[in-house]
């Protein structure tokens, strides 16, 4: 499907790379399945490495026997807790700031209590992998099963068992408080309640967890993994003993992330045996080991109280939200504050109440999953505006026009947008794509129409004082570098840095190689989590290739004897501003650009050329950049981003200022349900966001079709179905996600508003783009069959149970 | 795995003496869809494996003489693309197209659909709708004939003996008076394992019923005939009370269970109302 763009007239002209639809220099080598992956890279020598886990979801570990493993033939090595020197230790959430309170706390290897089924228990480095996985069987573990706790709700009773070792189940509450609440709903014409329950979903990227170590001639040990964030190098380091820049972490492309590779997956554990053995080891997970034994998106409990007057303002908000944070800590907390932040949606509400907890369970533990918290309160307050829109006789999007937050509003928290708001503008336009509704086919199908907007944060939050660095150089052939040690979780993030370099030295995207992902040899970029990296390695980025212009600017000034200012570089030219002009006249496809994007678009440049050949106003980069090498004049630049930082909220009210700034969007669907066997065709997505700035809007309306698609999932499939802590569905045959022929037409429109904190006024998309999927597709099943499906996945069961058939 | 012994047979004569020679420990793989899974997962160790992948004559589609006739190594995916099975039996056809995903469909083979007797098993229900005899191949180089409503005995428990194997399908051409539908409810639009499904023929002289064959699949432990429905309908004129009748019928004959993929009430719900759909769509 074509992006539409809108509003891209006043901003667009002056940039020359940016705004482009570029192809992805990435894109052909996975075309032709070139592009290597973390298990892709073998060493001689090497190893395999293989993860014993649990069988137990709760229960205590009494011995652990590797006798018989060892002696197994090609074994090399065993490792269980004992041999790890920190065991106990954090995920370290803030990179570049340590902050108190908590800290994701997990144990390497399983030791005194067992949490969850499927935590790791002991490992083994074998010459084979079926040597590895033989090994395995051989250790002998005794457990004594403990009965656990598998419902969060149970969980938080006095005297329910503990999952851990500490006093309470409940690893941390928030509270929203604004307003006087009982007011509120006193001035309520209209009040609904509603439960609503959301599931555990998986990542389901194509490539599982995964990665190759070895120790460095330097001595380092050296790991190259399928990661969101080569910084834990340090949180590897602490687990051995070792000084920080005695591992180091290196992240090839990634295939597929959406936060389930924001924690350590298998690098400690390669790492610990790269340290005993000495030998390169590779360890990749089994699918079943990726959906039972790594972390997941928490399911949630949501009572929402939402009142409103008869005009449809929305006065009283009270929500309270419970998360099953499963058997450890990890990300629940930040995941919960960002629930709590966003519980109230985008909308102006005068009297609020959040409370918001999250709790220790023996299921598999939950933590980053796309949205970050974000995807489960949208489910329940725009639910709850369609159910008010409905005994008020409003339309779904006349509710919400009365209500949206706008620039210069503040939120529940007190925090005031004063950045760009464009959610109503994403909401009418939604609509008016969505275009006429679709004829019924036969009588038992109905035809639905849902809308939902959500806001949700890019950057992380600002307490945890985030930073990034790039490095910018220009050769001495005038081609450019970038360093950066962003991780390419394939949303386009190595290319846009690409692209913003283009654009501010003058010269084709073709001429811009950009080296990412290295903890020892790229300037540290943080995480490619929290839909940050182009918002903060984009500034950075942007911040270097600047002072490397100034300084060729300067020198050129010299060459053609004026000042910088009157300068422009352009094509591998500098030359005096207004001496070039474009030929409007004269178009031509741009071969780099001459790629048919779905035989309705063609990329057209304007080809310039100079009106006059005075040699005193134009000089080649190429010279200017020979110039400055002979004076010594730098043409290189590490530049640190800093986004803007807050001091912790206060935890009693919720008042405060969590994050930079906020993504708004709006999505509509469009559904046909057969009533007689409950089965739901999704016929048309429609996805509207203020991107900011498109820095490349073939990436961008990448992410806003797969976004959809990931949150047509949560909304549609998606589960991971567990009993008593064991899970059901640990296969891709269980756990379902979309086919291609599940995927409907999905219509991207961007807005670009310029107005976020990006580079180039870019705000961020990758997670915004899944959050208001399920609930424009629940509210789409509602309009269709005038019942309502408060638990999410949407599945033809639950329809024709709320139809009352079964 | 380790202990496992494999052997790959050229011809039926060979693949004949290996399984009568090694009839208490031969497991027979063709396209390991179902075999190496469970291997895999710990659920089967077998001895030794008798790979049919190498049997030409084992792999066929062919119209002949009123029957038409399909070798048990025939892929999912050659079924689903052969002019034959799309004439003849279109429901056979589209089940084929609905099962797993390519990739299993290139290598899934109708024999290895059957002898797994899963109660989903897609090809097993315009099969059964379509009267199919299943010929197998047992030790001493004798063959036999079973009709496939008698090759299921129960869950995963089918008619083959020690060292017999599947060699052929076979299948009356239906007459033009007869036609067919299947539906298959999954829970997405492919990739799915059936949650209920059923596939008719139905054989009209004018407004009566002369023949009706009914088969549901996921509703029991084994894809089953429903006769009882089939009685209902045949040589009566299909009305809309007679509907209502077979759709109470069918769900006191099936005995589905509750799994993470649907409830039983689901099932027997969504079964009635695949059966009447089907009805109605044969007919029009």
């Amino acid at each position: 499907m074509i992006a539409k763009r809108a509003d891209t007239e006043s901003v667009k002209a002056e940039y020359r790379v940016i705004g482009k639809p570029l192809p992805r220099h990435d894109a052909w080598g996975k075309v032709y399945g070139e592009t290597k992956y973390s298990n892709d890279y073998k060493l001689p020598n090497m190893l395999y490495g293989k993860v014993l886990r649990s069988r137990y979801a709760a229960a205590r570990l009494l011995s652990i026997d590797t006798r018989d493993a060892e002696k197994l033939p090609g074994v090399v090595s065993v490792m269980t807790a004992k041999d790890v020197q920190n065991n106990e230790t954090v995920t370290r959430f803030g990179q570049t700031h340590a902050v108190g309170g908590f800290e994701g706390l997990y144990r390497v290897l399983a030791d005194k209590k067992i949490r969850f089924k499927g935590e790791a228990v002991a490992l083994v480095a074998a010459e084979r992998r079926d040597i590895a996985e033989k090994a395995i069987d051989l250790i002998k573990v005794e457990y004594e099963p403990l009965e656990g706790v598998f419902d969060p709700v149970a969980a938080m009773q006095p005297g329910a068992y503990q999952v851990g070792e500490d006093k309470s189940n409940v690893i941390c509450s928030y509270k929203v408080r604004k307003g006087n609440i009982e007011e509120g709903f006193a001035h309520a014409d209209v009040i609904v309640e509603n439960t609503y329950r959301v599931p555990m979903v998986d990542h389901a990227y194509l490539e599982p967890e995964s990665g190759m170590a070895w120790l460095d001639d330097d001595g380092v040990i050296t790991i190259r993994a399928a990661t969101q964030v080569i910084e834990h190098f340090r949180g590897v380091a602490d687990v051995l003993g070792l000084p920080h820049n005695k591992v180091r972490v290196i992240a090839p492309m990634v295939g597929g992330g959406f936060g389930g590779k924001e924690d350590i997956t298998v690098e400690t554990y390669l790492a610990l045996l790269v340290w005993k053995t000495g030998r390169p080891v590779s360890l990749t997970y089994t699918r079943e080991e990726s959906i039972i034994a790594h972390g997941k998106r928490h399911p949630y409990i949501m009572r929402y109280k939402t009142g409103a007057t008869k005009d449809g303002k929305l006065v009283a908000m009270e929500a309270e939200l419970i998360s099953d944070a499963g058997g450890y800590v990890y990300l629940s907390p930040w995941v919960l504050l960002y629930s709590t932040v966003q519980a109230t949606g985008p909308y102006d509400i005068a009297h609020v109440r959040v409370d918001t907890h999250t709790v220790l369970t023996n299921n598999t533990f939950c933590s980053a999953n796309r949205g970050f918290g974000g995807p489960q309160p949208c489910f329940a307050y725009e639910s709850q505006l369609d159910e008010l829109a409905k005994q008020l006789n409003l339309s779904p999007l006349e509710i919400r026009k009365r209500n949206y937050l706008h620039t210069g509003d503040a939120m529940a928290t007190g925090r005031v947008l004063e950045h760009r708001v464009e959610t109503e503008q994403t909401a009418e336009k939604v609509l008016e794509a969505l275009g006429p509704p679709s004829k019924p086919k036969s009588p038992p199908e109905k035809i639905g129409r849902g809308v939902a907007s959500s806001m949700t944060s890019y950057g992380r939050m600002m307490f945890l004082h985030d930073t990034s660095r790039s490095f910018v150089s220009l050769d001495l052939d005038g081609s450019v570098t970038v360093r950066c040690g962003v991780q390419d979780i394939g949303g386009g993030q190595a290319s846009s840095l690409a692209q913003i370099a283009a654009e501010i030295l003058g010269v084709p995207l073709s001429d811009v190689n950009v080296y990412i992902g290295d903890s020892a040899l790229t300037p540290l970029a943080g995480t490619t989590t929290a839909t940050r990296q182009l918002y903060m390695s984009g500034n950075a980025t942007l911040k270097a290739a600047r002072v490397v212009r100034d300084n060729l600017l300067k020198k050129a000034a010299e060459i053609l004897n004026t000042s910088p200012e009157n300068l422009d570089l352009k094509d591998r030219e500098i030359f005096i501003q207004n001496h070039r002009k474009d030929t409007l006249g004269l178009k031509k496809t741009d071969p780099e650009c001459n790629v048919n994007y779905g035989g309705t678009r063609k990329a057209v440049v304007a080809v310039e050329t100079c009106v006059d050949d005075d040699s005193d106003r134009v000089v080649a980069l190429e010279d200017v950049v020979k110039a400055c090498a002979a004076e010594g004049m730098p043409l290189f630049n590490v530049a640190q981003f800093n986004a803007p930082t807050r001091e912790l909220i206060d935890f009693k009210t919720g008042q405060g200022k969590v994050f930079a700034d906020f993504t708004f969007g709006t999505q509509a669907i469009e559904v046909s349900v057969d009533e007689e066997t409950g089965k739901v065709t999704v016929l048309k997505i429609v996805s509207c966001y203020d991107v900011g700035q498109a820095i490349n809007p073939l990436s961008a309306e990448g992410q806003l079709e797969g976004g959809a698609l990931y949150g047509l999932g949560y909304g549609m499939m998606e589960n991971v179905i567990m009993e008593k802590g064991i899970t059901l569905s640990p296969t891709l045959a269980e756990y379902l996600i979309p086919t291609a022929v599940d995927a409907p037409d999905v219509e991207t429109i961007m807005i670009e508003s310029g107005g976020g904190v990006g580079p180039f006024g870019a705000k961020g998309i990758g997670e915004p783009s899944c959050v208001p999927t399920a609930p424009a597709l629940a509210n789409a099943v509602s309009d269709a069959l005038g019942v309502r499906i408060y638990e999410l996945p949407i599945t033809p069961e639950k329809i024709l149970k709320a139809l009352g058939k079964i | 795995m380790d202990n496992t012994e494999y052997l790959r047979p050229s011809n039926l004569k060979e693949l004949g003496q290996i399984m009568a020679g090694h009839k208490n420990r031969a497991t027979v793989i063709a396209g390991g869809t179902n075999l190496i899974p469970q291997m895999r997962n710990g659920g089967k160790s077998p001895e030794l494996i008798v790979d049919i992948g190498d049997i030409q004559d084992f792999s066929f589609i062919m119209e002949d003489d009123g029957f038409i006739s399909i070798g048990a190594a025939t892929t999912i995916a050659e079924i689903a693309s052969s002019d034959i099975v799309s004439t003849f039996s279109p429901i056979l056809a589209s089940s084929a197209r609905e099962l797993g995903n390519p990739l299993i469909r290139n290598r899934a083979t109708i024999g290895g659909n059957l002898a797994n007797a899963s109660p989903c098993a897609d090809t097993a229900l315009p099969l059964l709708a379509l009267d199919a005899v299943i010929r197998i191949l047992s030790p001493g180089d004798k063959t036999r004939n079973v009709v496939l409503n008698n090759f299921f005995h129960g869950y995963r428990f089918t008619d083959l003996g020690k060292g017999e194997i599947i060699t052929r399908i076979i299948f009356p051409k239906p007459d033009d008076e007869t036609t067919g539908s299947q539906i298959k409810i999954g829970l997405r639009n492919a990739a799915a394992i059936s949650v209920a499904s059923i596939a008719v023929m139905l054989t009209m002289e004018g407004k009566i019923c002369r023949k009706a064959r009914i088969a549901a699949g996921s509703v029991a432990p084994i894809p089953m005939r429903v006769s009882r429905v089939e009685q209902l309908l045949e040589n009566q004129e299909i009305s809309a009370t007679l509907l209502e009748q077979c759709k109470a019928i069918m769900k006191k004959e099936i005995s589905p269970i509750s799994d993470i993929r649907g409830s039983a009430e689901y099932r027997s719900y969504v079964t009635a109302v695949i059966l009447e759909r089907n009805i109605q769509r044969a007919l029009s």
